[in-house]
């Protein structure tokens, strides 16, 4: 009973079912625009316990991805690991910053995730619209403050 | 002062997190392609993938289902009438088949060319209906090794050809479709029996034709078939038709796009050939 009421179990757990909700699926409009949500959950987790949700957890969850989502394996554990990095570096900022900078700084992490995302479709020779990888982040900076909200509210009355 | 203390001691920390992972990664990505790591991985835990697809599945299940409850009477009826004369029709077009068949045969052995076996065994197998990442043009579908599939099986659809199976795990296999951009068949012109190359765009709803050349004769509306010269996809099923012809005079070859004559993008259900 002391692991269930332990922050990385019920993480753990947040992130398991965050990894099914990616895999839902949709309409194909949205489909080839949809945000990187269990990114964007990492993101959130990790800003929260930066000590405890860190590259670790960032590694894992991409390989499960790979997996699951029949994409080469390291593709979703190489954007993964540096998108959380850079928010174990800037952390203390980020916490700090209103709802609207916050956006801003979202949108500076997602940057390295554009690219990441690019390159390697580019070197794995995966066919992709650069204006669809855009769209979802923005999308994704669109829908941060309220995620954001969610996951803040979830994280005070449970974990 | 102690703080930030702590801050440096964990950012030295993740550094060397980083530089372990992102190699780990790399690593990972040079050597998938020819060990096939994922691929085992599948294997392996297959009875953990499996349940969750099945949960991911699960709300999509919910809504055809409520959609399906909330179907009128009337609409089913009416449903029901346009299938029986769709069978109508198709089963007197088959009529035609086995006198064409053995027309067929004795026309091959008049040329004293090579009787080609058909396939004879099909079986229906459902999609897993999750999303894959947007750009792949691959597919889920729930019979595995429980129904002895093999890799590089043929998987059609009502239409024309889906693909073919990339990879078998013990009750789920993946099917990479005729679009993915690493795919490619020979095709045959049913017009002029000319063979063509159609590989994949990435684009669902494109394929193109490579290595045609300026003079060749070759029109919008083409059919193309499998010509069975690839020892994966058996003779005679349809692949899709000539869409659009783009001449460059700088170009070696003639710019050809086929659309695909099966739907790939919205089945449930799809047919295995042995």
């Amino acid at each position: 009973m002391v692991i269930l009421n332990t922050v990385h179990f019920k993480i753990s757990l947040f992130l398991f079912f965050s990894i099914i909700i990616n895999l839902l699926p949709l309409p194909d409009i949205i489909n080839s625009c949809r945000p990187p949500i269990l990114l964007l959950i990492l993101i959130y987790w990790s800003l929260a316990y930066p000590n405890k949700i860190n590259l670790t957890y960032a590694f894992i969850t991409g390989i499960i991805m790979d997996i699951l989502l029949v994409t080469p394996l390291g593709f979703y554990a190489l954007t993964h690991v540096i998108t959380i990095y850079l928010i174990t570096i800037y952390y203390p900022q980020i916490r700090l910053q209103s709802n609207i900078n916050k956006m801003f700084s979202l949108l500076i992490i997602l940057i390295p995730y554009i690219f990441m995302s690019t390159v390697l479709n580019d070197i794995l020779e995966i066919q992709y619209n650069i204006l669809n990888i855009i769209f979802s982040v923005i999308i994704s900076v669109i829908i941060w403050p309220v995620l954001f909200h969610f996951l803040r509210i979830f994280r005070q009355k449970y974990v | 002062m102690l703080n930030d203390d702590l801050h440096f001691k964990e950012s030295a920390l993740s550094f060397w997190k980083l530089f372990f992972f992102l190699s780990i990664s790399i690593i990972f990505l040079f050597f998938d392609k020819d060990l096939s790591l994922s691929q085992k991985i599948r294997e392996r835990s297959n009875h953990l993938i499996q349940p969750i697809y099945k949960i991911a599945e699960l709300p999509n299940i919910f809504f055809n289902n409520i959609n399906q409850h909330l179907n009128t009477r009337n609409k089913l009826i009416e449903e029901n009438k346009a299938l029986k004369k769709k069978i109508f029709i198709q089963s007197g077009i088959i009529q035609k088949i086995p006198p064409l068949k053995e027309e067929n045969k004795r026309l091959k052995k008049l040329l004293d060319s090579q009787d080609v076996t058909t396939s004879s065994r099909i079986q229906i197998a459902e999609l897993i209906n999750v999303n894959l990442s947007p750009f792949s043009n691959k597919i889920i579908i729930n019979k595995g090794k429980d129904i002895s599939l093999f890799e590089g099986q043929t998987v059609i659809d009502t239409f024309g050809i889906l693909g073919q199976i990339s990879e078998v795990n013990e009750s789920f296999s993946i099917v990479t479709l005729i679009t993915d951009p690493g795919h490619a068949l020979l095709a045959v012109n049913a017009r002029t029996n000319k063979r063509i190359v159609i590989s994949g765009t990435g684009d669902n709803r494109f394929l193109k034709a490579n290595y045609v050349s300026l003079n060749q004769d070759i029109r919008q509306g083409d059919i193309l078939i499998t010509s069975g010269l690839d020892n994966i996809f058996p003779e005679g099923y349809l692949i899709g038709e000539i869409s659009k012809i783009g001449n460059d005079k700088d170009e070696d070859f003639l710019d050809v796009k086929v659309t695909p004559s099966s739907t790939l993008t919205s089945n449930k259900e799809v047919m295995l050939l042995w």
